[in-house]
């Protein structure tokens, strides 16, 4: 068909120039044009490779300033790039600034008419599409209102309509899958799983590897420019989580292959006790594995998560200085928690395996097992200690609370709801 | 398949990219006059008020306060030149700000910069034929009968056109190095406005240094067509325009390179 995004090699130089360039004619007069030379030129994005065929989507992840919107720019044709190519075919749609020429004293309508000309219609095309576009962006009844009597909701609605609606080969969406309400949302995610089908090629920025994990075929990871990581989401994903706790683990060296032939893998994982699971409870996590090559002194890590994805617990060998050489075959490693003050909610257990010195994620499992802990009569927060409230006024009468400390009381109450 | 029945559809498929950028220039420009008289009471009539007010002003002043001059049809000279002068110098102000004042729009992939400067001299030109019709009626009034050359005013306008939009380029372009550019053009066009020969007529021994004025060659040629040969004819030419339309068509394409770089520049300015 060959539509697609071929990259190659791209590099892309920003200069930076003196605070003190001169920015009027007068300065310039005055101060010489000698300042107009740029002090040093920093590299946004370096050897960064990839493709995207007809009817795939890419997910980009990486930190703020990796230079991921560069990219998407340099893709639709802002700007020109330093180094290596770009190939596209076909016509690009792009989210990039949603509402961009959209004018508040205007209606809606007309904000629609000239941004879909904007975004590269014929006005035949518009009018044939403008009863769908208003449809999808829920505002018939609005849609003769001006602009600026909006939310900001009801406007990124619109704009997002009104560029899912001009028939892209290519399609650009920088973090804009996030508009709107969760059902607006959902219906955006399908529009585009829509136009994937349709053999549209699409590249999507986002922070939310939950969100790439479910849509991409592919995914990118950027680290300061370059490729740090480019396969299947899944792998880019934990890489991408790995690169999200620097505190904890050392950053991914820039230089490596992003790529990792599997030297281990994690079969499979019990938890004890399985169900049901008190707050309170000691909890033994054991994962089996089967490693493929000798590895000197890796480091396995257990993550337990709140369904919301906040992160409750995570242990690894490695701070336990618990070093051994794992030996090819497989074999089995047992994470024991004490007691587990987990309020009551559902969790998960991630698992993960890194070479030594947290210098490459080999293996990582997200959200293996699941883990259901059995509702306590407190119903906020994330932990559920046992705790005793007492007072040294003798006015007031604060009692111990039974319910809080004596877990034998509350157990059997609360696994009979 | 019948070939008969495809071929409507395939010439629309090769006109399609010159339809849309002829759909998206009359979008733009429907927006930006929507956008200056939505709000008045008065609306679109401000489009009319708004000449007739300063000829008002300068036919008092220089027909009755000042009567030294012995300019025939006064009022048709008069209305006649400041019509030109108002849509050269409003929409080269506009346009000076086509890049700077439109981040958003250049940063959409695909969208064709080098129409904004276009947008802002074609409202312009909507302004001034919706005056045409005044100027019209005042050569009425004044007895002015109009003959063929008539026929040359579009294609007079026209070099107009793409002479603003050509000067336009390059001011543009230069604003976005100097953000100032804009302020400074306000006081050379001011200064640009009284030797262009609005509302007297240059003197026969200053005549070779007004020439230059590419303006006043503009004026000049209206009052040509529009009014009595006889009040001009004597010492006009038509070879002051065709050398103002061949530098037009030297400064256009170059204008349009320089404004391409620029916008281009703009975009990646941090």
């Amino acid at each position: 068909m060959g539509h697609g995004i071929v990259v190659q090699n791209l590099g892309k130089r920003f200069s930076a120039y003196p605070s003190d360039r001169p920015r009027t004619i007068m300065q310039a007069a005055m101060g010489g044009f000698k300042r107009f030379k740029p002090m040093n030129a920093f590299w946004a994005l370096r050897n960064v490779s990839f493709e995207v065929q007809p009817g795939e989507i890419l997910g980009v992840l990486g930190h703020n300033g990796a230079g991921k919107s560069t990219l998407l720019r340099l893709i639709g044709g802002i700007g020109s790039a330093d180094e290596g190519s770009i190939r596209i075919r076909g016509r690009v749609g792009a989210l990039l600034d949603l509402g961009a020429g959209f004018h508040e004293d205007l209606t809606g309508r007309e904000n629609l008419m000239v941004a879909a000309l904007i975004g590269g219609l014929t006005k035949a095309e518009v009018l044939d599409r403008e009863k769908e576009i208003i449809e999808f962006a829920e505002l018939e009844s609005f849609i003769d209102n001006p602009i600026r009597t909006y939310s900001t909701g009801m406007g990124m609605r619109l704009a997002f309509s009104i560029a899912i609606h001009t028939d892209p080969q290519l399609l650009l969406i920088d973090e804009h899958l996030s508009v709107g309400d969760i059902g607006f949302k959902a219906k955006c995610i399908e529009r585009v799983k829509y136009l994937r089908d349709q053999g549209c090629a699409i590249m999507f920025i986002s922070q939310s590897p939950k969100q790439v994990m479910e849509l991409c075929d592919r995914a990118l990871l950027l680290n300061r420019g370059t490729v740090a990581a480019y396969s299947d989401p899944k792998t880019v994903v934990a890489e991408y989580e790995a690169a999200m706790h620097p505190d904890q683990k050392p950053r991914l060296p820039q230089a490596e292959a992003p790529i990792l032939g599997q030297k281990i893998a994690i079969t499979a994982m019990h938890l004890s006790p399985s169900a049901p699971f008190h707050c309170g409870d000691p909890l033994t996590v054991e994962l089996d594995y089967a490693c493929l090559e000798p590895l000197p002194d890796p480091i396995f890590s257990v993550r337990i998560l709140h369904e919301s994805g906040a992160v409750c617990f995570e242990s690894n060998t490695h701070s336990k200085d618990c070093h051994e050489k794992v030996s090819p075959g497989s074999g089995r490693i047992r994470l024991q928690i004490d007691r587990l003050d987990l309020n009551g909610g559902k969790y998960f257990v991630s698992a993960g395996v890194h070479s030594k010195n947290w210098r490459q994620l080999l293996e990582y499992q997200d959200k293996l097992a699941k883990l259901v802990v059995e509702p306590t009569r407190v119903v906020e927060g994330l932990l559920h200690p046992p705790c005793v409230w007492t007072a040294d006024e003798p006015s007031l009468a604060l009692g111990r609370d039974t319910a809080f400390a004596d877990e034998s009381t509350t157990t059997p109450e609360a696994s009979s709801v | 398949m019948a070939t008969s029945s495809n071929l409507p559809q395939q010439k629309r498929l090769i006109n399609r990219p010159w339809t849309q950028r002829r759909d998206l220039l009359v979008g733009l420009v429907s927006r930006d006059i929507k956008l200056l008289y939505n709000r008045s009471a008065l609306g679109i009539a401000w489009m009319l008020i708004n000449p007739l007010m300063q000829l008002m002003v300068y036919a008092f002043v220089f027909g009755v306060l000042l009567v030294n001059n012995s300019v025939p049809n006064f009022t048709s000279f008069i209305f006649s030149g400041l019509l030109v002068w108002t849509w050269f110098q409003g929409s080269l102000t506009e346009a000076t700000g086509a890049i700077v004042h439109n981040r958003a729009l250049i940063r959409q992939p695909g969208f064709p910069v080098a129409v904004l400067p276009v947008v802002n001299v074609a409202t312009g030109l909507i302004h001034f034929l919706m005056s045409l019709p005044i100027l019209l009626i005042f050569l009425w009034i004044d007895g002015v009968v109009l003959d063929a050359k008539l026929l040359l005013l579009p294609l007079l306008m026209a070099l107009q056109f793409a002479f603003t939009v050509s000067l336009a380029y390059v001011l543009a372009s230069l604003n976005v190095t100097f953000r100032d550019t804009q302020h400074t053009l306000g006081v050379l066009l001011q200064m640009l406005f009284y030797f262009s020969a609005v509302f007297y007529q240059v003197p026969e021994q200053y005549s070779h240094i007004f020439q230059f004025n590419p303006v006043l060659i503009l004026i000049n040629g209206y009052r040509a067509i529009l009014l009595a040969p006889e009040a001009s004819a004597a010492s006009f030419s038509w070879v002051p325009t065709l050398v103002l339309f061949a530098i037009t068509a030297i400064l256009l394409p170059l204008g349009h390179r320089i404004f391409q770089r620029q916008s281009e520049r703009f975009v990646e300015e941090l």
